[in-house]
């Protein structure tokens, strides 16, 4: 594809490494599992999807003598199947269990990844109540000596359940029946929670109901950047693209802001042929290399890149 | 049953020893015989003791197959020919003939030079072991005997890299050796036509890998040259002769014009004075793009990329030629330079990589493995500060990357080349089975076929049901259509007749014509069972009344009251008498050949139940 050996050029001005993997099948999450390793999963309906532990190449994961490791491949440690479209999955930290959420079924599915095998294997379920098949519930981790799952459908079914004892140790005790878009554990005690019709609000699971709650705030999805510069990724279904911001250099204006650097690649390097462009469905930054991340799109491609910062350079 | 038998041969888990034994209808093969890089004691080898134990390897062994000139393929093969002992056929492609010698040799040379190891191979070795190499040639047959018959297949991954069937009879097994599903730019993608073979074997490690995209690669290499040269550095790329120098040149050449870059780039003439002898190998073994581009050219003509002649490389500027054979003149200075050897062991590559390596700007590009001993090892290894001849000590300050270029299929390709083959089962070598349930049930569910994973040493047996034809007489065919039912593909039919194996020939035809065949006449077998009747009347009148019971019962055979009394059911013949002692039993003779047992059978146990009264 011409388009695609003239993007390559450019990307050798744009970016300091670039690699490109194709998975057996799109992924919507990309969770780390320590800080070689992550999880993909499959969101197909109508068939088995794998879920994934790969280790990362040795030449994204050494610190130092980059230049001596010629390895640049994803190895597939541990894999399991799941008869249903995963949308969400967690790692819970310092444990060898994930727990997903899909559909069909409002449930979530507790998995073990094996230590002898690389099989991951689904071990137990976790009840979320929610009559209506098609929506599916968030999931964020409390991780503890007791590691909790906080889940919920709507704010009203916001819970938090110790995941050993399966018992319910916090409820919202709301009765807002309103969709929840994203969870996000901020620590042993709080959570923020957004909604899909953009509220905004804070939780401290010490106290009853929900505190500090902004309407409109969160449309887009966020992640922040060990070294805080902001990688935000337009809410899915808008379009293949990753745009980096720079909060720090934000003067509080919520004006329209330029991005530092927007990544194009899974536009330009989709060899798919179809005339719709793949879409960006998740990303996540690397832990240790500060301008590193990975991004995933709908064609099931994966990318792993450390982009130039051109204001640098002037 | 009849079986296959596969062994990978070696110590320990690891890639870098490929030697594999497959025993496929009585014949023994042996696949690739590879020496492990990594070690420098007997664990490099294959553990050949599997086979010697069987006698003489020559005699065992039917034949040999080696899939491509790479060292953990072919290093152990003249070790395995002369010191161990192996007088059979030992079948490669053309490219990997030519090749071989060349890169055992350079082996040989840097663990007796360098490495001082005694009890290595020879020179002599290596060209005894070369006298006895059959070349094949890509989907040629080859009858290793007449029962054995071998086919290479087209594999990617390096000049003359194949995959092999091998086949006796309707069995047959394929070998992948290395290989790449995606196409190179200088080498085609591999391909396997729908062969359905009982088994492919392939390498676990493949399966277990997600690649990073062949552009990012290249991306990378070109990124790294370009930024060295860009800030006054020069790059030095050190090449075995063909196939990886081929490649990034034409990698080069293509940015370079793209790019509008000027700095010229450099190839010894050491590349190029094989260049001729390999072109001619060369060619059937490329990519179709490649084909139409050089084939009316010598294809280390390049805009931006020239020879130099070796005699200058330490004037300001080398003696330049353009193409092979231009008018040689002053040249500017060498910047980015493709020099042989590939590890750096020994001539141009370590000149220029001692004059070059001081200075940080610099950069050496290694696109390999290097085997310890040698200078790229050590670099490799991290070491910073090298003895060289003399006790001279050379500081590496130059930058140095490791690079791999080597292209191996992964799980996406292994997938595609199952689904090319359709492959009844499938075996992975250099896994370990324990830890690969989820891989094993992938691709069991996937392609609905058995997956092996046999450790080194450990043997997988698989049964086959082999289909062996057999011709049918016309005779026999006639009489079965005879029968006014027509064949239907849904409802299997029964058919009687006997087999004949004669030389290799399997026919069926009747009984009859068998027997005549064979000038044998048949026995005539009968069976007569005495059923007891109490009945008081006479003999003439039990018969009768034999009759009629038959008669009615049996409404769909042919029942016949005969003149003489007896009754006859098809060519069944009851016969009634008098009970010798007991004038009120009759005992009824039911008399009939073996091949009407089941009727026979059948009305003895319908008369032992009685008459019904009579009227």
């Amino acid at each position: 594809m011409e388009s695609a050996e003239d993007w390559l050029v450019e990307s050798l001005r744009l970016y300091q490494d670039f690699h490109a993997f194709d998975l057996s099948g799109a992924t919507r999450v990309l969770e780390w599992m320590g800080d070689k390793g992550i999880l993909v999963a499959g969101y197909e309906s109508l068939k088995k999807n794998e879920i994934l532990h790969l280790i990362l190449p040795l030449r994204l994961s050494v610190k130092e003598n980059q230049g001596l490791f010629p390895e640049r491949d994803f190895k597939v440690r541990h894999g399991g199947f799941s008869d249903r479209s995963v949308f969400a999955l967690k790692h819970v930290p310092d444990t060898r269990l994930l727990v997903t959420s899909g559909l069909p079924g409002c449930y979530l599915q507790v998995w073990q990844v094996a230590e002898d095998t690389d099989v991951i294997k689904a071990v137990s379920t976790i009840d979320v109540h929610e009559t209506e098949g098609s929506l599916w519930s968030r999931v964020a981790i409390f991780s503890s000596a007791a590691p909790g799952v906080l889940h919920g459908v709507r704010l009203s079914s916001l819970k938090v359940v110790d995941l050993e004892s399966q018992k319910t140790t916090y409820t919202s005790g709301v009765g807002d029946s309103e969709l929840l878009s994203s969870l996000q554990v901020l620590d042993a005690d709080t959570f923020a929670f957004c909604c899909t019709s953009g509220r905004l609000g804070l939780v401290d699971t010490r106290q009853k109901g929900l505190q500090g709650a902004q309407e409109g705030a969160c449309s887009l999805v966020i992640s922040l950047a060990p070294a805080v510069k902001v990688a935000h990724r337009k809410a899915p279904g808008f379009d293949g693209t990753v745009q980096v911001y720079d909060v720090t250099s934000w003067d509080g204006m919520w004006g329209r802001v330029d991005p530092l650097f927007t990544h194009r690649g899974h536009i330009f390097l989709d060899d798919n042929g179809v005339d719709t462009a793949p879409l960006v469905t998740t990303h996540t930054w690397h832990p240790d290399k500060p301008r590193t991340l990975l991004s995933a799109a709908s064609d099931a491609s994966l990318h792993v890149w450390d982009w130039v910062d051109l204001r640098a350079s002037c | 049953m009849p079986e296959i038998r596969v062994t990978p041969l070696g110590a320990g888990q690891d890639v870098g020893r490929s030697c594999i034994l497959v025993s496929i209808g009585g014949k023994n093969v042996m696949l690739d015989c590879g020496m492990h890089m990594g070690f420098s004691d007997d664990r490099r080898f294959p553990d050949f003791s599997y086979i010697t134990r069987n006698g003489r390897l020559t005699d065992f062994l039917d034949c040999v197959i080696i899939s491509h000139f790479h060292l953990d393929h072919c290093g152990a093969l003249p070790y395995f020919s002369e010191m161990v002992g192996y007088d059979g056929p030992i079948y490669m492609t053309q490219p990997t003939q030519a090749i071989c010698p060349i890169l055992l040799e350079d082996y040989r040379k840097i663990a007796v030079d360098k490495k001082g190891e005694a009890n290595f191979f020879t020179s002599q070795m290596i060209k005894d072991c070369m006298k006895k190499v059959v070349a094949v040639h890509l989907h040629q047959t080859v009858q290793v005997d007449d029962e054995l018959e071998i086919k290479a297949y087209y594999a990617g991954h390096v000049l003359g890299a194949a995959m092999f069937q091998i086949k006796v009879g309707s069995e047959s097994v394929v070998y992948t050796g290395d290989y790449n599903m995606t196409p190179d730019r200088h080498l085609g993608a591999a391909w396997i036509d729908k062969c359905r073979p009982n088994l492919l074997i392939t390498e676990s490690t493949y399966a277990t890998t997600i690649r990073d995209s062949k552009r990012c690669r290249e991306r990378d290499f070109l990124k790294k040259v370009h930024e060295t040269v860009e800030r006054g550095g020069k790059v030095l790329i050190p090449v075995f002769a063909l196939g990886r120098a081929q490649e990034l040149c034409i990698l080069l050449e293509t940015f370079w014009e793209r790019m509008d870059l000027k700095a010229p780039i450099y190839f010894s003439t050491g590349l190029t004075e094989k260049a001729n002898h390999y072109y001619k190998l060369f060619i059937p073994w490329t990519n179709q793009k490649i084909r139409k581009t050089f084939v009316q050219r010598n294809m280390f003509e390049f805009k931006h990329i020239k020879a130099f002649d070796r005699a200058f490389a330490d004037s300001p500027g080398p003696m330049v030629r353009s193409g092979l054979r231009g008018p040689a003149r002053l040249g500017p200075c060498l910047q980015v330079v493709f020099a042989t050897p590939g590890m750096l062991h020994a001539g141009q590559s370590l000149q220029i990589f001692r004059k070059w390596a001081g200075s940080e700007r610099n950069m050496v590009i290694m696109p390999g493995y290097c085997v310890q001993g040698t200078v790229g090892h050590k670099i490799l290894s991290g070491q910073r500060k090298l003895e060289m001849e003399g006790r001279q000590v050379l500081e590496v300050k130059m930058q140095v990357e490791y690079m791999s270029f080597s292209a191996h299929a992964d799980a996406k390709g292994i997938m595609q080349l199952v689904g090319q083959a359709e492959p009844e089962n499938v075996l992975l070598v250099h896994g370990e089975a324990k830890k690969m349930e989820f891989l094993k049930q992938k691709i069991e569910q996937e392609f609905r076929v058995s997956c092996y994973m046999p450790a080194n040493g450990e043997t997988v047996t698989l049964s086959t049901s082999p289909s062996i034809p057999v011709g049918i007489s016309l005779g026999l065919l006639k009489r079965e259509m005879a029968q006014g039912l027509l064949p239907d593909a849904k409802k299997p039919r029964l058919l009687h007749g006997t087999l004949i194996m004669k030389d290799s020939n399997f026919r069926l035809v009747s009984s009859e014509q068998a027997l005549k065949e064979l000038g044998l006449a048949e026995h005539q077998l009968r069976f007569t069972c005495r059923v007891h009747l109490h009945d008081t009347r006479k003999e003439q009148e039990t018969a009768l009344r034999v009759y009629s019971h038959l008669k009615s019962v049996l409404k769909d055979h042919c029942v016949q009251h005969l003149p003489d009394g007896s009754v006859t059911v098809e060519s069944i013949l009851i016969q009634a008498a008098a009970h010798s002692e007991d004038p009120s039993t009759k005992v009824l003779l039911v008399s009939w050949t073996y091949q009407d047992e089941e009727l026979g059978s059948y009305l003895t146990s319908l008369l032992k139940k009685g008459l019904p009264q009579a009227s």
